[in-house]
């Protein structure tokens, strides 16, 4: 299923995130189903913790890697709602969440996505939705307010 | 004018293809006043009174068109039977009678008629019969038609209306021959019967380009487009309202087959996933090229990265937003930059698309921040879907000498650009008008741009040793499933 080159990147994926500093992420392999994810735990400036996971999907990197936050689940908005209710969102920067409730972040839409993009990226600009999200729950303004825009400019 | 009598109707067929040959014949078109009809008459009879009859009095017979390569096909039949029967188109109030076998598309109204050796009796009820006489008469008279063991036969059609015989004119349509023919000394005859273009997205360029390929020559399509034809389509996409909901695809088969019969054309109407890659990757290697006319960015990407592999050149053709203007790039694998490098360097450019449909609104738009469809018009899209064509055709033509090889040096760019308008809001808006400007850009012109490939390319340069180098990771060194940590 997967290619040589699928591999080389996947393992190039890991080592960039090691050597730029994101240790708190790895990417993982499930060999009992032959796949592979990314995933780890981000510390927010307040002092949070965020499960953060990527499955990386078979057309990878060709094909965009969805970005989940597992934990807290269910990850609630400012007035106590969960946030995946919202489904694609502007406001809060969301994707269709998962079968189990899972925020999808909106780090590129699939019409912005492309190979270059590296995980270490994605990681980036997950870290950055977390901490407007926290300004969300502090102020109940809308998250997007807190991220002019998370478009992709290259 | 109306004249049962066979021998007048041929008297007065070739009177008038005289007149309209401008040669002078051995009859002339006369009005007869007391049968109060025109009448031919042999040359040196008295006439009552001589007609100013031009070539175009000729179509004032209703016209049957026959098949030859059908009938040299039942020549076997017929020969044993006397008659062979066939389906007919009815236009026009019965204007013109069209064998049903020489397109897809049939005529609302469809009669039998029975094509006959002159002598033999027509089954009952027969509303059309074409009889077929020896004649010693040459193969180009279009009512002459040769038999596949060299007899010549003239046909002479007949209608019955309200219990009534009237004579139709006959003409024999020898198809594939007389369409080569048209392309002749463009396009050497048959060059492009063999060549294979896979066809992704059917849209209004799409399609269109698909088309015109056909009016070419180009004999095998393989068609990919999961979309069905909708009512608003029909404003722009070349299908109509009558064939509104049939899948883009069918629909498309069919006006390739309007335009050339002859043509192979293989339907998948399957959505462009990377589920659905295994199966374009076989169809891509089996095409000369791809014309990719889809309207996202994944789907261009997954073309663009399996053509890429496969070494098969793609052209992509897309119009801006609301069809202010368009963009065409041509991807020559390894040789030109890529639709990825494209993206990588022009990312605005790559990303601005017409939104012509609410699928492809709901790709881009939130539930909160709707984003409409803006479709731009027909007549906008087709500057495109033209150009389109003529690279995909220099692509086809590429191994091939043609007339068209001296285009090999004007379009050498890899990317073209194409205006429409200078739209408000662009960094176009600002041109100069068309009738002021030589040498700036303006609507209206073509420009090739020049852009380098991307040697970081995931695609179609070494993405994966450039950034290893740049972070100073050796993956030679690491192995590639070893070096990631076991899960948890």
């Amino acid at each position: 299923m997967w290619t040589a080159e699928q591999h080389r990147r996947i393992v190039l994926e890991h080592e960039v995130l090691q050597r730029e500093g994101f240790t708190q992420f790895s990417v993982y392999q499930d060999t009992t189903a032959d796949t592979y994810y990314a995933s780890g735990w981000a510390v927010s400036n307040a002092g949070f913790r965020y499960g953060l996971y990527i499955p990386i999907p078979s057309g990878f990197p060709y094909q965009r890697p969805p970005m989940y936050i597992t934990e807290p689940l269910p990850l609630l908005m400012a007035d106590g709602t969960p946030v995946s209710r919202l489904g694609v969102s502007h406001q809060m920067h969301t994707l269709e969440p998962s079968s189990n409730g899972m925020v999808q972040i909106c780090h590129w839409r699939d019409s912005r996505w492309h190979s270059s993009i590296l995980l270490q990226k994605v990681f980036l600009k997950a870290l950055i939705w977390i901490e407007a999200y926290e300004q969300h729950i502090a102020t109940g303004r809308p998250l997007a307010e807190f991220v002019r825009t998370m478009a992709e400019t290259s | 004018m109306s004249t049962n009598d066979p021998q007048q109707q041929q008297m007065i067929r070739d009177a008038m293809k005289a007149i309209a040959e401008r040669k002078p014949g051995r009859t002339k078109l006369v009005y007869d006043k007391t049968k109060r009809t025109i009448v031919a008459v042999a040359e040196g009879s008295q006439a009552p009174r001589a007609l100013n009859i031009t070539a175009d009095d000729a179509d004032m017979f209703a016209m049957v068109t026959l098949s030859s390569r059908w009938l040299r096909e039942q020549w076997p039949q017929i020969t044993r039977d006397r008659m062979v029967s066939a389906l007919f188109s009815s236009w026009d109030d019965g204007d013109a009678f069209t064998q049903c076998s020489l397109g897809v598309q049939p005529s609302p109204s469809v009669l039998q008629g029975t094509i006959l050796f002159e002598g033999t009796p027509p089954p009952d009820g027969t509303q059309l019969r074409v009889v077929l006489t020896p004649t010693e008469a040459s193969g180009s008279d279009p009512s002459t038609f040769t038999a596949p063991d060299g007899a010549a036969h003239r046909a002479v059609a007949w209608r019955t209306l309200n219990n009534a015989d009237q004579a139709v004119a006959t003409v024999f349509a020898d198809v594939q021959p007389e369409l080569n023919i048209r392309r002749t000394g463009i396009l050497e005859t048959t060059v492009l019967s063999d060549k294979s273009v896979l066809c992704i997205g059917l849209g209004t360029g799409g399609a269109q380009a698909a088309i015109e390929l056909a009016k070419c020559g180009v004999g095998h399509f393989t068609l990919v487009d999961r979309d069905r034809l909708s009512v608003g389509n029909v404003v722009r996409h070349p299908g109509g309202i009558s064939q509104v909901g049939r899948f883009k695809v069918n629909v498309v088969r069919d006006l390739i087959h309007e335009k050339n019969p002859d043509a192979q054309v293989i339907t998948h109407p399957i959505e462009l996933t990377y589920e659905n890659r295994e199966a374009l990757r076989q169809l891509i290697a089996e095409a000369s090229v791809v014309i990719c006319g889809t309207d996202n960015r994944p789907s261009k990407l997954l073309v663009n990265q399996l053509c890429v592999e496969a070494n098969v050149v793609a052209v992509y053709g897309g119009a801006f937003r609301r069809a202010y203007g368009g963009q065409i790039l041509r991807v020559r694998p390894k040789q030109s930059p890529c639709h990825e490098c494209f993206v990588a360097a022009m990312p605005e450019e790559a990303s601005d698309v017409e939104i012509s449909s609410s699928s492809d609104a709901g790709d881009i738009a939130y539930s909160d921040r709707p984003v409409a469809v803006e479709p731009g018009l027909s007549l906008d899209v087709l500057p495109i879907a033209i150009m389109l064509t003529k690279l995909a055709l220099l692509e086809l033509l590429a191994d091939k000498a043609s007339s068209l090889s001296v285009l090999n040096r004007d379009f050498d760019a890899p990317w073209y650009l194409w205006l429409n308008r200078p739209e408000p809001g662009t960094q176009y808006a600002s041109l100069p008008p068309l009738s002021a400007s030589s040498d700036e850009m303006t609507i209206n012109r073509w420009y090739g741009i020049y852009f380098e490939r991307e040697t970081a390319c995931p695609v179609c340069g070494d993405f994966i040793s450039t950034i290893a180098d740049s972070y100073g990771i050796d993956l030679s060194s690491a192995g590639p499933l070893r070096s990631l940590p076991a899960k948890e």
